[in-house]
C-alpha cells in the first residue's frame, strides 16, 4: 500500500505542495474547532471566505503574474487606492457603478504602464511594481488625508446582502440556528477564480503564461524560439492583475465600507505568501490556480485561530505566516533541486529512489509543522486557563462608540472626553475633564467623580495639542478589533476653539506615536469606576 | 546549382570573421535531399559558426545560401523555421515544465468554441510521434518528466510539425543518449531520410558517423578540409584529417623535447589511483612527475576535461583517490588544490575562467589572493608587479593592467587566465585547452613555455584537440576514448599509433 | 609604487566612474532646490552646532545611507535583502525592552526621567546588534547554504520579522526617554551626531573592502561565480558574510531611527526604508545582477533619495504625495541606467581601444 501511495505521490509530484496546503488549512481548522466551540459554528467557517474576499481575488492574479516568473508588489498601492478612490467618487456623488467599472479600467491602466516597462523597458518586475506601489500610496494621499467612509446605498447592498447557502439553509432552520450566508464580494472572487483557472488551463494565453516561467528564465527564451507571443502574454499578465487588485479593493471597501491611504499595508506580502503556499513556485512555469484558494485559506485560518485564542495578538499572524511560507518555500527548493546533468547518467532507479527520498522529507516537514501548530494552541490554553480559569474563550462583545453623548458632553463645556471600552474587564467605562478641574467618570451604572486643579487641566492641553501635536495629521483614527487585553480608545479634545477626536487600539501599533502619549497624559487623572474586588 | 536539384542546400564561399579570429574563412558545404550529412571537426573548427550562418543567428561576412535552388538569407532562427529549416540543439529550446503535447503544438494548437481542445491535441501529439518518428509515449505528462532522448523526440516532432522541414540540423544529439536511445534517434533520422528531409548531423561520435552517416564533411580551424562519401574513408583516415599533423615546426619542437626529457624525475608530484567520477570518467591510474608533461588526448567527449577537473578537485570524484607529494588528498577543493600547488586552468573560459567586469591585474591575482585569504590583501604595488611581470611574459597585448578583461580579445583573455595560475606558482598544472581560440604564433610561444615549466621541475599535464599539439609538447601522451582511458605511451610515439588508440575499433 | 597609465583626472575617468550618473542626479535635485526654494542651503549656527535643510538631508538620510553600506555589498554578490526594515524594528525593541521592560508586564510604563535605563547602554547597544548580526547570520544561512533565492528567503524575514519585533514588546510601543540613547539619532556635535554614526561605518566598511581581499572577492562572485570557484574563491562564506554584515548595518540604523523618534515602533520602523536602501545602491550604480560597486556612490544615490524628499517637503508636498513622486523619479533614474542611455553617454567619451571579440 506504501508502494502505491508512493507511486501515486510521484506520479502528481506537482500536486503535492498544493494538496499539503490544504491538509495543513484543514488540520488547522479542525484542530482550531476541537478546541474552541465558537469555531464550530458553521457561519464562522463561511466568515472565512468573507473575510478574506479581497486576499482571495488579489491572490488569483499574482498567481498568473508569479506563473511567468515575475512579481508586482504593487497590489497592495492599487487596492488602497481603490478604496479611498471609491469613498471619494461615491462621497462626491458618482454613480456607484460608474465608479466600479472606473476603478477596474484604472487598475488595468496602473498594470498595463508596469507591464509594459517590464516588458519592454526591460525594467525588473521587482523595481517597476514597486514604484508602482509607491506611486499608488502616494496617489491615496493625494486624494485624502483622512479615512472618508462609504454610505452609498448600493455600496452598503452590496457589501451586507447575505447569501445565502443552499442546502445548509434548510438544515439550519430545522435546528433553529441562523442560516449561515456569504457575501456578494465571495460570489465575485469564487467565479473569478473558475474564470481563471479556465484561462490557465484552456487558453493559449494560459498556456503561454506557463511557458514563459521557470527553468531559470531559460523558458522565455525558449518560448519565444517557439514563436509564443512572449511579450504581449507578459503584458496582459501584469494588466489583469491590476484588473485583480482594483477588483480586490472594491471588495475590500465592500467589507470595511471605507477607504484609506493606510489600508492593506504590507498586504502584498499575504498575498505573495498565498500563492507561494498554493504551490506556485516563485521561480514561475509550476503551480496551480487552484492551489492558491488553499493558501488564502491557510491564511485566513491562521487569523481567525489567532482571534479565538486571543491571548495572542495580531501580531503572531504575521510570524506564523512567515513560518509557513519559509517551511513551503524550504520543501519547494529542496524539491527543485535535482542535478539535472549528472542525473542523465544515472540509472532510473537511482532517480526515483531520490525523489522518493525528497517526497517524504517534504511531507514531513509540513507534518512537523501541523504538529507544532497543535502544539502553539494546546499551550496557550493552557497558559489562558492558569490566567483566568477559563479555557472557554467568551469574546468580550466590544460596545461602540458613544459618539453622540461625547459630544454632548463637549457642548457642556468638557475639554476632554475619554471613551474607554473592552480591555480584560470588557468595560464600557466613558470619562470627561472640565476645565475647572472637575473629572467625571460613568459606565451606564456607576458614576464616579475626582477633582484635580484646574492648572493641571491646562498642563494636560497644552502638551497634548503642542508636545504630541493632537491637532495636526500627525493623529489620526485606527481601528482594528481589539485583543483580550486591549482596550479600545476614543478621545475627543476641545481647546483653543479646535476640536477633535479620534480612536486607536492598545496592542496594535498602527496607532500614531502621539496617540500612545496622549493616553498615557491622560490617564493618571482619571478616577477609578468599579475598584477591584 | 545547374544540377537536376539533388541538392537542397548549397552553401559557397561563406567566410566569418570575429575580432582576432577567423572563424570561417571560405567554406564550402552542400546536402542532397534524403542524406544524411555528417559535420565534423573540434572545437574551434567551425562548425557551430557554419550552422549559425545558416539559420539566421549570426550573418556571415560572405558567401551565399541556396535552399531548393532560391537564394535565401535567414534573418533570426524563427524566419530560419519558417523558410523550413529547423535546428535540435544538444541543449533543448523548449519547455520542460509544459506537457509534451504543449511543447509540440502551442502556437497552433487546436481549438474548439475559443478553448483549447486538449483531446484533439493530445490526439494530434500521439499521432506525429507515432507517425514521423515511431515514438509512443503519454503526451500529457510534462516534457521535463522524460529524458533528454524523448525530449530531443519531441523537439524533432515540433520542428516538423510546425513547419515543414526541408532541412534538419541535430546539433550533437547523442551526447545525453545511451546506446538505446541512439538507435531510436537513427530509426528516425532514417525514416525522415527515407522522406526526404536533407539531414545535417554534427557530432563527435566517430563510430556514430559511420553508422548512419552518407557524406562527411570535415571542417579545421575554419577551414573545409573536405567533403567525403562515408564508404569511402576510412576511420583513421578521417580522424588524420580532423587532428591531423599540420606543417610546422616539427623538428624544432621535436629537439627542445628531447631535451628536456633528461630532467624527468622518478617520484610523482601526483599519484591518481582508481579514480573517477560515475557518468564522467571511468576509474584511472595517474602518475606525474616533475619534469614532465602529460599529455592528454583524445576527441571531444573522451572524458578529457571531467579528468582535469576531478584531479583539481572543482568536481568531487566518487572513488578511488589522489595523492599530491605522497599525501592523500582528502577534502578535495579548488582552494585545497591551489594550497597544494596543484593549478587548473579550465577550458571554458567565459564562464569557467575569466571574470569579466574585473581588470587584467585582478584576474591575474585572483588565485594567489584566494590562497591568501580574506586578510592578507596583496598590496597594490605587488599586484602591479605581479601583473606587469606576466603581462610582458606572455605578451598580452593590453593598453594597461586596468582595463576590464571583457575588453581582451579572446586570445589574450586566455592568457590573462594562464597568468592566474602560472602566478600561483603550482608544482602541478594542468592546462586544458590553452591554446583554443589563439593565433599561431601564440600557440606556439605557450607550447615552449609549458616545456620549460617543466624544465623547472613542474609537472605538467596538457589537454589540447589538437593531436600534433599534443605530440610537439608531451613526454607521455595518455590517450581517451569514450570516457575511459585507453593507453599510455611513453616517450617518441607517432602520431598514426595515437589516432589509432584514439579511433580504437576498426580502422 | 606604479599606478595605472592614463589613471589621471580626464574627462573620460569621470564618465566612466560610477559616480558619475548618481553626482548629476544630486546635482539636478541641488539646482532645482536652489532655484525653486529660497533659503534651503542657508546654514545657521546654533549653540556652535550647524542646522539648516542641507544638513537635514545629512541627518535624516542617515538611517538609509547605514541600510546602503550593508544592502550594497549583499546586491553586489547578485542577491538583495528585503528584511533590513525589519531587522531594524527588532534591533529597536530590543534596545527598547532593555530600557524600559515595563511592556512586559503588559502596561505602558510612561518613564519621564531621561537618566533611567534599565539596562546600561553599552549592553542595550551590544544586545540590539547581536540580535541584528543573528538576524543577518539567518537570512545568509538561507541564501547560502541552503540555496534558496535571496529574495525569497529575505522575504520571510521581511513578513516574520515585524511580528518577531512586536513579540518582543509584546506588543506594545516602549517609549524611550533614555537621554544617552536618544543622543545617537538626535544629538548634535556640530553636525548631527548621526553622521558620525555614517561616517564611521563607511570607513570601517571601506577599509574592510577595499583593504581587504574581501570587496574584490564580493565583485568576483557576484560577476561569476563559476570562474570564481575554480580560482578558489568559496562563494558560500561571501554570502554569508555579506548578509550577517547587512543585518549588522541595519542593526545599527535600526538604534538611530527609533532614537529619533523616541518610540520602538515595530509597526512603522523602517517601513520602507528596505526599498528606499535598494535604490540607493542602484541609483548609485551597482547592476542589481551584482558585480563592480561603489559605496561612496550608494551614499550619493542614499543622499539623491533624501534630497528629492527634502526639497519636496521644503516646497510644501504633503509627506504623502511625496510617495508617489518618488517613484516617478524611481522609474527615470531606472531608465537612465538602461543600455540605451549608457551607450548615448559613452558617444561622448574617449571610444575604447580593444573590442569586444
Amino acid at each position: 500500500m506504501m508502494g502505491q501511495i508512493s507511486q501515486f505521490l510521484s506520479k502528481n509530484r506537482k500536486l503535492i505542495p498544493l494538496w499539503s496546503t490544504a491538509l495543513l488549512a484543514l488540520a488547522a481548522y479542525a484542530i482550531g474547532a476541537y478546541f474552541f466551540v465558537g469555531m464550530r459554528n458553521p457561519q464562522v467557517f463561511f466568515n472565512l471566505f468573507r473575510n478574506s474576499s479581497y486576499l482571495l481575488i488579489s491572490a488569483i492574479g499574482m498567481t498568473l503574474v508569479i506563473l511567468t516568473g515575475g512579481i508586482d508588489l504593487s497590489v497592495s498601492g492599487v487596492v488602497a487606492l481603490t478604496t479611498v478612490s471609491t469613498a471619494v467618487l461615491l462621497r462626491e456623488g458618482w454613480n456607484p457603478w460608474g465608479v466600479i467599472l472606473l476603478m477596474l479600467a484604472m487598475g488595468m491602466t496602473m498594470g498595463g504602464i508596469m507591464g509594459s516597462f517590464i516588458t519592454y523597458l526591460k525594467v525588473q518586475p521587482f523595481i517597476a511594481t514597486l514604484a508602482g506601489m509607491w506611486f499608488a500610496r502616494g496617489m491615496c494621499f493625494f486624494i485624502s488625508d483622512n479615512a472618508v467612509t462609504i454610505d452609498n446605498r448600493i455600496f452598503q447592498i452590496l457589501g451586507k446582502t447575505k447569501i445565502l447557502i443552499p442546502g445548509l439553509t434548510e438544515i439550519a432552520i430545522k435546528q433553529g440556528n441562523p442560516p449561515p450566508y456569504v457575501s456578494i464580494p465571495v460570489v465575485v472572487g469564487f467565479t473569478l477564480f473558475v474564470v481563471t483557472i479556465f484561462i490557465a488551463h484552456y487558453t493559449r494565453f494560459g498556456r503561454t503564461v506557463y511557458a514563459i516561467g521557470g527553468n531559470e528564465g531559460r523558458n522565455e527564451q525558449s518560448a519565444r524560439l517557439m514563436g509564443l507571443p512572449v511579450n504581449r502574454t507578459k503584458m496582459l499578465v501584469y494588466t489583469f492583475n491590476g484588473f485583480c487588485s482594483a477588483l480586490a479593493g472594491l471588495a475590500l471597501s465592500l467589507f470595511v465600507f471605507s477607504g484609506h491611504g493606510l489600508y492593506a499595508s504590507g498586504f502584498e506580502l499575504d498575498v505573495i505568501a498565498s500563492v507561494v503556499m498554493g504551490g506556485t513556485m516563485l521561480t514561475g512555469g509550476s503551480g496551480y490556480v487552484f492551489g492558491t484558494f488553499f493558501g488564502v485559506m491557510v491564511l485566513a485560518v491562521t487569523q481567525a485561530l489567532i482571534q479565538f485564542i486571543g491571548s495572542l495578538s495580531s501580531w503572531w499572524t504575521k510570524i506564523v505566516i512567515g513560518v509557513l511560507t519559509l517551511i513551503f518555500i524550504g520543501v519547494q527548493t529542496v524539491l527543485a533541486n535535482r542535478k539535472v546533468g549528472r542525473q542523465a547518467a544515472q540509472s532510473p532507479e537511482v532517480l526515483r529512489a531520490v525523489r522518493r527520498k525528497r517526497l517524504w522529507q517534504g511531507i514531513g516537514v509540513g507534518a512537523v509543522f501541523v504538529l507544532a501548530l497543535a502544539s502553539i494552541i494546546i499551550i496557550s490554553q493552557f497558559r489562558a486557563a492558569s490566567i483566568d480559569g477559563s479555557t472557554e474563550n467568551t469574546q468580550c462583545d466590544v460596545k461602540p462608540f458613544r459618539e453622540s453623548e461625547a459630544a454632548g458632553l463637549i457642548q457642556d463645556g468638557a475639554v476632554i472626553v475619554y471613551h474607554r471600552t473592552a480591555g480584560p474587564q470588557c468595560v464600557d467605562e466613558l470619562f470627561a475633564i472640565y476645565p475647572d478641574g472637575r473629572v467625571t467618570g460613568t459606565d451606564g451604572v456607576n458614576k464616579v467623580e475626582k477633582q484635580v486643579t484646574p492648572a493641571e487641566v491646562e498642563h494636560l492641553l497644552t502638551v497634548i495639542s503642542v508636545d504630541h501635536k493632537w491637532f495636526t495629521a500627525d493623529i489620526y483614527s485606527t481601528y482594528l478589533t481589539p485583543c483580550r487585553q486591549c482596550f479600545a480608545h476614543n478621545i475627543s479634545i476641545s481647546y483653543d476653539g479646535q476640536e477633535k477626536s479620534a480612536t486607536g487600539v492598545d496592542g496594535t501599533t498602527a496607532m500614531p506615536p502621539g496617540y500612545a502619549f496622549a493616553l498615557a497624559e491622560i490617564r493618571p487623572l482619571l478616577p477609578v469606576i468599579n475598584p477591584a474586588p | 546549382m545547374s544540377e537536376p536539384d539533388q541538392n537542397i542546400l548549397v552553401m559557397e564561399g561563406i567566410s566569418k570573421a570575429f575580432p582576432g579570429v577567423q572563424a570561417l574563412d571560405d567554406v564550402s558545404f552542400n546536402l542532397k535531399r534524403g542524406e544524411i550529412h555528417c559535420l565534423v571537426g573540434e572545437n574551434g573548427a567551425g562548425k557551430s559558426t557554419l550552422m549559425k550562418a545558416l539559420t539566421g543567428v549570426d550573418q556571415p561576412d560572405s558567401g551565399r545560401i541556396f535552399l531548393d535552388g532560391k537564394e535565401i538569407q535567414a534573418k533570426s532562427p524563427q524566419h530560419a523555421q519558417s523558410l523550413g529549416i529547423s535546428t535540435v540543439y544538444q541543449e533543448i529550446n523548449l519547455c520542460p515544465n509544459l506537457s509534451v503535447a504543449e511543447n509540440i503544438l502551442l502556437g497552433r494548437e487546436p481549438h474548439k468554441f475559443g478553448r483549447v481542445d486538449w483531446a484533439k491535441m493530445n490526439v494530434l501529439a500521439s499521432e506525429t510521434l507515432q507517425r514521423l518518428l515511431g515514438v509512443d509515449i503519454d503526451v500529457t505528462k510534462p516534457l521535463g518528466s522524460y529524458t533528454v532522448a524523448i525530449q530531443q523526440m519531441v523537439a524533432i516532432a515540433r520542428a516538423l510539425y510546425m513547419a515543414s522541414a526541408k532541412i534538419l540540423i541535430l546539433d550533437e544529439p547523442t551526447s545525453s543518449l545511451d546506446v538505446n536511445e541512439t538507435q531510436q534517434l537513427f530509426k528516425v533520422m532514417k525514416k525522415l531520410k527515407d522522406e526526404g528531409v536533407g539531414i545535417i548531423f554534427i557530432t563527435h561520435f566517430i563510430g556514430q558517423v559511420y553508422e548512419i552517416s552518407d557524406r562527411i564533411t570535415v571542417l579545421r580551424n575554419g577551414k573545409l578540409v573536405g567533403t567525403y562519401d562515408t564508404d569511402s574513408i576510412t576511420r583513421v583516415g578521417l580522424i588524420s584529417k580532423m587532428i591531423g599533423r599540420s606543417l610546422a615546426e616539427f623538428d624544432e619542437m621535436s629537439k627542445i623535447k628531447l631535451d628536456s626529457s633528461k630532467h624527468i624525475k622518478t617520484e610523482a608530484l601526483l599519484q591518481a589511483r582508481e579514480f573517477g567520477l560515475t557518468g564522467a570518467i571511468h576509474p584511472f591510474d595517474l602518475d606525474l612527475h616533475a619534469g614532465e608533461v602529460v599529455g592528454l588526448a583524445g576527441l571531444l567527449g573522451s572524458g578529457r576535461t571531467e579528468t582535469a577537473n576531478i584531479l583539481f578537485g572543482a568536481e568531487k570524484a566518487d572513488s578511488g583517490s589522489v595523492s599530491v607529494n605522497g599525501n592523500l588528498v582528502k577534502e578535495h577543493s579548488p582552494l585545497g588544490s591551489i594550497k597544494r600547488g596543484v593549478a587548473l586552468c579550465p577550458e571554458d573560459r567565459k564562464a569557467a575562467g575569466i571574470v569579466d567586469d574585473l581588470t587584467v591585474r585582478e584576474n591575474i591575482i585572483l588565485a594567489i589572493q584566494a590562497n591568501k585569504g580574506w586578510f592578507k590583501y596583496l598590496s597594490l604595488q605587488e599586484q602591479y608587479e605581479i601583473a606587469d611581470t606576466y603581462i610582458q611574459l606572455l605578451s598580452i597585448a593590453t593598453p594597461s593592467p586596468d582595463q576590464p578583461v571583457k575588453n581582451l580579445s579572446g586570445g589574450n583573455q586566455q592568457k590573462v587566465i594562464l597568468a592566474r595560475w602560472l602566478a600561483t606558482n603550482p608544482q602541478v598544472l594542468i592546462l586544458d585547452e590553452p591554446t583554443r581560440g589563439i593565433d599561431v604564433g601564440t600557440k606556439a610561444e605557450i607550447q615552449k613555455l609549458v616545456l620549460s615549466l617543466a624544465e623547472e621541475g613542474k609537472a605538467c599535464v596538457f589537454i589540447s584537440s589538437e593531436l600534433e599539439e599534443v605530440l610537439r609538447t608531451s613526454h607521455r601522451i595518455v590517450v581517451l576514448r569514450e570516457r575511459e582511458k585507453v593507453a599510455e605511451f611513453a616517450g617518441e610515439v607517432d602520431e598514426k599509433t595515437i589516432i589509432h588508440a584514439i579511433a580504437g575499433g576498426e580502422a | 609604487m606604479r599606478k595605472s597609465n592614463g589613471h589621471s583626472f580626464t574627462w573620460k575617468t569621470f564618465t566612466e566612474s560610477r559616480l558619475f550618473l548618481p553626482l548629476i542626479a544630486l546635482s539636478l535635485i541641488l539646482l532645482f532646490d536652489l532655484i525653486f526654494i529660497p533659503g534651503f542651503f542657508a546654514i545657521e549656527n546654533r549653540d556652535g552646532n550647524l542646522h539648516g535643510s542641507l544638513i537635514d538631508i545629512f541627518r535624516n538620510g542617515s538611517t538609509v545611507m547605514l541600510l546602503a553600506i550593508g544592502m550594497t555589498l549583499v546586491i553586489a554578490t547578485g542577491g538583495i535583502d528585503l528584511s533590513v526594515g525589519a531587522v531594524m524594528a527588532i534591533a529597536a525593541s530590543v534596545a527598547g525592552i532593555l530600557m524600559n521592560p515595563s511592556a512586559l508586564k503588559n502596561e505602558v510604563f510612561f518613564v519621564t526621567d531621561p537618566n533611567y535605563t534599565f539596562q546600561p547602554l553599552w549592553l542595550v547597544i551590544i544586545s540590539a546588534l547581536f540580535v541584528a548580526i543573528l538576524c543577518g547570520l539567518w537570512n545568509g544561512m538561507l541564501v547560502a547554504y541552503v540555496r534558496i533565492q535571496p529574495m525569497v528567503a529575505t522575504l520571510i524575514l521581511m513578513i516574520a520579522g515585524r511580528g518577531i519585533a512586536q513579540l518582543i514588546t509584546n506588543g506594545l510601543r516602549v517609549q524611550i526617554t533614555y537621554k544617552l540613547f536618544t543622543f545617537l539619532g538626535q544629538g548634535w556635535v556640530i553636525l548631527p551626531f548621526s553622521l558620525y554614526i555614517v561616517a564611521i561605518m563607511f570607513v570601517f566598511t571601506w577599509l574592510m573592502t577595499r583593504k581587504t581581499a574581501i570587496g574584490m572577492f564580493i565583485e568576483s562572485v557576484g560577476i561569476n561565480f563559476r570562474s570564481s570557484f575554480y580560482s578558489g574563491i568559496d562563494e558560500k562564506k561571501i554570502k554569508l558574510m555579506v548578509y550577517t554584515f547587512c543585518g549588522f548595518c541595519a542593526g545599527i540604523a535600526g538604534l538611530v531611527a527609533s532614537s529619533n523618534i523616541k518610540t520602538s515602533d515595530a509597526n512603522n520602523i523602517g517601513l520602507t526604508t528596505e526599498l528606499d536602501a535598494i535604490l540607493a545602491v542602484v541609483i548609485g550604480g551597482t547592476a542589481m545582477a551584482g558585480g563592480r560597486f561603489s559605496l561612496l556612490a550608494s551614499m550619493v544615490g542614499a543622499l539623491v533619495m533624501q534630497a528629492i524628499t527634502q526639497s519636496m517637503y521644503a516646497i510644501g508636498v504633503p509627506a504623502f504625495a511625496l510617495q508617489a513622486i518618488k517613484a516617478v523619479v524611481v522609474v527615470f533614474v531606472i531608465l537612465l541606467y538602461s543600455e540605451q542611455f549608457r551607450s548615448f553617454i559613452r558617444k561622448f567619451s574617449v571610444p575604447k581601444t580593444e573590442a569586444k571579440p
